[in-house]
């Protein structure tokens, strides 16, 4: 891996460069507005100005990925986003909905992120960014972080092209982790040196502490928990609308068979003697767990989403991660492994046979 | 509940097979005249890998007993490798449903053409299982 040190000052001059220098074509980039911090698609250098508070902003409104899905023109974009965010954009890249000679994936460190509303309200506590012992800082105050962040392992950047690592006070360290990564670096001249960062501790204690998380989470084990845990759903499939890897052109659930009304309703209840409305709760829900099972990146957007505010965050990643270990398969590490589903060994699995 | 209430559950199963093995298994099974339960009712697909895990799903929330699927042995399918993926997506579906205490109701084999008699005793303790399992809790609850 070669990178280079850098400050937070630099940030700037890094992004505004990958324009300048015709690295990309446009930019994905954090943007604040007051206290709330979105997205923004850039093509003026001179507008990266109002990113620079923002990339590290522990707040989390879309994920990127969502944004640029379908982005299948020649104009390249870069984007910087948190780990989960690219991890989603490497999927759909496999997923054939992102052309990966079209996106320069630019990973930020992340450290847990707030919702957008706990983010506006606790700003003054909260601040630009937080790191870990800020974070923990505040939830003893009851300031907590989303609980997808709280049960994720993977808050450095260790995916997509590019990564930018915080190191102690104002440092930086900008890497390239593929060809294409370095090869925009090497186009900023920066001075690149072989870096090796050593996080190895750092990591493990995330994902013990999240491990910890998730276990003390309640668990969704039965149709009778799963029912109840579903039953203020109002299938408006706003969870599918945000879901950066749910990508069908046309869904299912938005097909007569999938979304039965008038005639159809009733010879349902005909069928099952009274059937429960909005109708259809579980059979959305777990077919959808199905359809991102090997894909989900477990970012949350659909728990942020979700206008019931249904803890989904204790469904989907929890199941999809289930499925993901038969397969041993991580999403969004590697843009080179194929697909769970669209791949296979002639003998394997035989343990699913019953 | 009177006693006639308590004459024995006969439950409703429904059965995925592929067009070239297990399905071929089924008529061979007719045509040896082998004796097999009632209680599946087969729905033929071209392929193993037609079996979209949503069929499972649908069937199983909309209270059939047991859900099975049976196609061509892992390599010999007859579209070379349909099975293969089906195998895949039968291990998440499972994966999932285990989840929720459904994956016992979702039986799935691999029955060639020529075993007629191994489809009928498949049958056969199929049926068995599901009475033992008992009526599909779904069938209670107002989804």
């Amino acid at each position: 891996m070669k990178g280079a040190e850098l400050k937070h000052g630099d940030l700037e001059g890094l992004l505004k460069g990958l324009l300048e220098k015709g690295v990309v074509d446009c930019l994905i980039v954090p943007h604040r507005a007051g206290k709330s911090v979105s997205y923004m698609l850039v093509k003026d250098p001179d507008k990266i100005e109002s990113s620079t508070s923002a990339i590290f902003a522990p707040s989390f409104s879309v994920n990127a990925a969502n944004l640029v899905k379908g982005w299948t023109i020649k104009e390249k974009v870069g984007i910087v986003a948190k780990p989960c965010e690219i991890r989603a954009a490497v999927e759909l890249i496999k997923l054939k909905q992102l052309d990966n000679e079209s996106v320069l994936l630019i990973t930020t460190d992340c450290s847990g992120a707030y919702t957008n509303q706990v983010y506006r309200e606790h700003y003054a506590e909260i601040g630009d960014q937080a790191d870990s012992a800020k974070i923990k800082e505040l939830e003893d105050k009851g300031i907590t972080i989303r609980e997808a962040c709280a049960i994720c392992e993977n808050r450095l950047a260790d995916v997509g092209d590019i990564i930018i690592a915080r190191g102690a006070g104002e440092d930086l360290v900008v890497a390239g982790l593929t060809e294409k990564g370095e090869g925009a670096l090497t186009a900023l001249e920066l001075s690149l040196e072989d870096k090796d960062l050593e996080r190895a501790a750092e990591k493990e204690k995330i994902a013990a502490e999240a491990k910890a998380k998730l276990a003390s989470l309640p668990e969704l084990n039965s149709l009778d928990a799963l029912e109840e845990f579903l039953q203020d759903c109002i299938v408006c499939k706003n969870c599918r609308d945000v879901c950066p890897v749910c990508y069908c052109k046309e869904c299912f659930f938005d097909q007569p068979l999938g979304d039965p009304v008038g005639g159809d309703l009733l010879n349902l209840a005909e069928l099952r003697g009274a059937i429960g409305l909005p109708t259809g709760q579980l059979f959305y829900h777990l077919t959808r767990v199905y359809h991102v099972s090997t894909t989900c990146v477990a970012c949350g957007a659909c728990e942020d989403a979700c206008p019931k505010d249904i803890p989904l965050t204790r469904f989907y990643p929890v199941i999809t991660q289930k499925v993901q270990e038969i397969f041993k398969y991580e999403p969004g590490k590697d843009v080179d492994e194929p697909l769970p589903f669209t791949a296979y060994e002639e003998e394997e699995l035989e343990e699913c046979l019953r | 509940m009177g006693e006639e209430a308590k004459e024995e559950f006969e439950p409703k199963i429904v059965g995925f097979t592929c067009n070239w093995c297990t399905y071929a298994a089924a008529d061979l099974a007719g045509t040896s005249r082998k004796k097999y339960p009632p209680n599946s009712r087969i729905i033929r697909l071209m392929c193993s890998a037609r079996l979209d895990p949503m069929f499972v799903l649908k069937a199983l929330l909309n209270g059939a007993d047991g859900v099975f699927f049976s196609g061509c042995h892992p390599g010999e399918c007859h579209y070379i490798k349909g099975n293969f993926y089906a195998r895949r997506r039968i291990a998440a579906i499972r994966t999932i449903l285990k989840q929720f205490g459904l994956d016992d109701r979702f039986k799935s084999y691999w029955i060639s053409a020529s075993e007629g008699e191994k489809f009928a005793n498949t049958m056969k303790s199929l049926t068995e299982e599901v009475k033992e399992l008992g009526p599909n809790p779904m069938r209670g609850k107002i989804i």
